[in-house]
């Protein structure tokens, strides 16, 4: 067949140009697929960000006003927070404190026994009571400063579209007497009860993760510029920046490096990059009685000493990962959250000095090295596994022994949670403020404080604790930063772990598109303008 | 398995045929059996649902009900055995990470994957065997020398490669077609299909055509070495000799004596292309069956893989099956004992 027919055959099939119509239209690839409509049962971003289209939440993910206008502590355990008037849901009822009180109630129901996004988190809370209409009043057992932080991710339901009347009492859990009313996920997917106060509505959302979405005609706040988003999701890398290039979408999110020397060649796209709340650290398992995949040729645990840690921090040059690694489109850490994050406190640069690493090691005891397991998931962070080819060159030099052994999510997730893991690659960032990643990682476990959940580092330094168990009771926001300040000190001066970098978040998309995006890496229509 | 036998008897054929069926049935449920243990044992090893699902800041109390709910605080045997006695009622489990019925997710996306695969195998059939034919007959002519290497260079080039390939050429440089998702469906008997209108089709031909290469290249090569093998019987040489046209010679006697390993192989292909199409699903992102495998491995959503490996073993002992009853009705020779 000669070529002019085949491409005539092709082209035949090819749709007119975009009209004018489809200009309203804006098309948005995701690297991973939202579960389902329903905002409560599922944490991941991507469910999240596609749920804050439909879904508004009263403390927004910058810590700024959303649905409450402003909050205040009424005594060490009761918060009060005003809440926006004149906002209605997408069917028309009017929001009020009785949403607040049935969202709360239905967060912390747990169907099939099953936590939603933050029925742990908001456990301290004893009691939720509307005040007045525009009024709610929270309740903690303990003073809980962090609550601001956890409400975050409540989103915020009609009670009127559930069909409940009257006022709701809140109890502990979440039956509230109208357990039997709460929309099933079936109903969020099919649309019945998406209901939200958000710029957009949904048109449709399939099982595969595909969802179709209108502006919300009656919404409070700026109208966004998009009267049709369509999401997809595209979770192949390559696949997903062809889909732009070939005109299929007008924005993707996370083009890899590769990808964006493509994008820099055509001057039909372009990229946007926002630093993000994602600090990137390696554990360091500092048990007394070993650590799993560390041998000593006398039976220690050298990730027991402080030196160990400080000459394996010492000895990465986290500049020449962000500088060749990343393009620049990452920030070397000096600490377990970005400096850039509210609350972060001011630290010096961590340096890199591989003479000084090495006289580390053999004055704590190891001039001949030893050996270690450097376990890094596969498939879960940007240029994951090259940075941690990197670092085990890094540390190779030192002297060391390196194995690195790296594994998909499950798997490495698996092994993290049986403590088998001695030494291994994280990323940790929500917008919860900048001390959650030393609170979650490297403090004593305290299930009713909400410290030490996924504390792998066995870490167990006094100074901290106290530094962190004051944090998290503290509801004055100077002396809050300055316990913060201190526990975060004491922890890069102890190393239970190493910071290496703070991820940017980074958008492939159009040239005549303008995005702002936020620190907090959820890919948003109203974050994209037409120039 | 099906063998030659020059000398049977016609009369008894229909009841060796029901004990054929009867006894591959009985057999197939003990395969069914050893596949369901293997699966079951291979994702309780690899990962914990628990670890993969609970969130960072989730208590010891949140993983226990976590647990709980999906059945895993049971020692393994027995969480082993009331997954089977679930399956006798028809239950294969609810989804780990959608809480939906595990048939209802597999069949929801079922047709996708059914739709890219028809159109491969079709035009895998549709354009190979007569370029397999053509070969066969024509030795020595130039395009049969154009069709080997072609066919040679198809089968080499790694599936993913090719799909990124075609992106690139079709997507991307002519922009002739969408690089990846489904298009827009329409209902026929409740099921919803893209290959029926037209903006729907566009979508398909991509991920159809990246799997209906190497069909091609496959079904071109059986074509031709069975046309050479044939074409020098002695009935063809007689066939011949007697002056049957050609047409009738190559749609008659020809084409019904190479059908039957493009039969074997088709089954096989078919059965493979609508389980493990999870590359081509992948890089296009097509909803359909293998995408949903891949996402539950890496999940660790094990109700899913379970079931979807026992389908699909279900789907090849079927698939076997009915191929070799249809060569039965090809080849009057072969007998079932």
């Amino acid at each position: 067949m000669p070529k002019s027919l085949l491409a005539a055959l092709l082209l035949s099939c090819s749709p007119l140009i975009a009209s004018g119509a489809a200009a309203e239209t804006l098309r948005m690839a995701y690297s991973t697929a939202p579960v389902s409509a329903d905002p409560y049962p599922y944490s991941d971003t991507h469910t999240g960000a596609l749920a804050e289209h439909v879904f508004e939440m009263l403390v927004g993910l910058d810590d700024s006003p959303l649905l409450a206008t402003e909050w205040r502590w009424e005594g060490p355990t009761s918060i009060v927070f005003d809440l926006r008037e004149g906002v209605t849901f997408s069917n028309g009822a009017p929001f009020t404190a009785r949403d607040v009180v049935y969202s709360m109630c239905r967060m912390m129901y747990r169907v099939d026994g099953r936590a939603n996004v933050v029925t742990s988190a908001l456990g301290p809370v004893t009691d939720v009571v509307a005040v007045d209409d525009h009024t709610v009043r929270f309740e903690t057992t303990a003073p809980y400063p962090i609550i601001t932080q956890k409400l975050k991710f409540l989103k915020i339901l009609s009670a009127d579209a559930a069909g409940i009347e009257g006022d709701i009492a809140y109890d502990r859990e979440g039956d509230c007497g109208i357990a039997d009313s709460y929309p099933a996920q079936a109903d969020f997917d099919n649309g019945d009860a998406a209901i939200g106060t958000g710029p957009y509505v949904y048109e449709s959302f399939q099982a595969t993760g595909d969802a179709d979405l209108v502006r919300n005609e009656n919404y409070w706040g700026e109208s966004p510029e998009w009267g049709r988003v369509e999401i997809r999701s595209v979770p192949n890398n390559g696949a997903r920046i062809a889909g732009l290039l070939a005109g299929d979408y007008d924005i993707v999110e996370q083009p890899s490096a590769e990808d964006l020397q493509v994008i820099d060649r055509d001057e039909n796209f372009t990229y946007s990059a926002v630093p993000g709340l994602q600090t990137i650290f390696i554990v360091l398992d500092t048990s007394e009685d070993g650590a799993g995949g560390v041998t000593a040729a006398d039976g220690s645990n050298p990730l027991a000493d402080v030196k160990v840690r400080q000459a394996l921090s010492m000895a990465i040059d986290r500049q020449a990962i962000t500088d060749r690694l990343f393009s620049g489109n990452a920030t070397a850490a000096n600490q377990f959250a970005p400096r850039y994050m509210a609350g972060a406190p001011e630290m010096p640069e961590l340096e890199t000095d591989a003479e000084a690493a090495r006289a580390l090691l053999a004055e704590a005891g190891y001039p001949d090295g030893f050996a270690l397991e450097f376990n890094v998931p596969a498939d879960r962070y940007t240029n994951g596994q090259l940075v941690g080819q990197a670092i085990t060159q890094y540390w190779t030099r030192l002297g060391l022994d390196v194995t690195l052994r790296t594994e998909p999510w499950s798997v490495f997730q698996t092994r993290r949670t049986e403590g088998e893991l001695g030494v291994f690659m994280y990323g940790w960032g929500h917008p919860q403020g900048a001390a959650q990643l030393i609170s979650g990682a490297f403090a004593q476990r305290d299930d009713d404080l909400g410290l030490g959940s996924a504390n792998f580092s066995n870490y167990n330094s006094p100074a901290f604790e106290e530094a962190i168990q004051a944090w998290a009771v503290e509801v004055d926001p100077a002396r809050s930063d300055e316990y913060l300040a201190q526990a975060m000190k004491q922890a890069v001066a102890d190393l239970p772990g190493i910071p290496l970098f703070y991820n940017h978040e980074l958008w492939a998309h159009r040239t005549d598109l303008e995005l702002v995006g936020g620190a907090e890496g959820r890919t948003m229509a109203m974050m994209v303008s037409s120039k | 398995m099906a063998e030659a036998d020059h000398g049977h008897r016609c009369g008894r054929t229909d009841e060796t045929m029901t004990n054929f069926i009867l006894r591959r049935l009985g057999q197939s449920i003990i395969l069914l059996l050893i596949m369901s243990v293997l699966v079951f044992a291979g994702m309780y090893v690899i990962s914990d649902p628990v670890a993969v699902m609970a969130g960072e800041d989730a208590t010891e109390a949140d993983r226990q009900a976590l647990a709980r709910s999906f059945g895993l605080d049971q020692p393994l045997p027995i969480q082993y055995l009331t997954f089977l006695g679930k399956i006798v009622q028809g239950d294969f489990g609810t989804s780990f990470v959608y809480g939906r019925p595990v048939l209802a997710l597999i069949f929801e996306r079922l047709p996708a994957t059914l739709e890219v695969v028809f159109l491969a195998i079709l035009v895998g059939l549709a354009v190979g065997i007569p370029l397999g034919i053509y070969s066969g007959l024509n030795r020595k002519k130039a395009p049969t020398k154009v069709i080997s290497f072609g066919t040679t260079v198809g089968y080499s080039i790694p599936n993913f490669w090719q799909a990124l390939l075609f992106i690139l050429v079709f997507a991307v440089w002519l922009r002739v077609l969408p690089a990846s998702g489904r298009g827009p469906t329409t209902e026929i008997f409740g099921v919803g299909w893209s290959v029926f209108n037209a903006e729907g089709l566009r979508y398909v031909i991509l991920p159809a055509a990246n799997l209906a290469v190497a069909l091609i290249c496959m079904q071109t090569r059986l074509a031709r070495s069975g046309t050479q093998e044939v074409m020098y019987q002695d009935y063809m040489m007689f066939a011949r000799a007697k002056g049957i046209a050609r047409s009738r010679l190559i749609g008659r006697h020809l084409l019904r004596n190479i059908l039957i390993p493009i039969v074997t192989i088709t089954g096989l292909e078919l059965g493979t292309l609508i389980a493990f199409s999870t590359v081509t699903e992948t890089v296009f992102s097509w909803p359909g069956i293998g995408k949903l495998l891949l996402d539950s491995i890496y999940r660790s959503d094990r109700p899913v893989v379970v079931a979807y490996m026992i389908l699909a073993t279900l789907m090849f002992v079927l698939i076997n099956l009915v191929a070799d009853i249809i060569y039965a009705i090809l080849d009057p020779r072969i007998r079932y004992s």
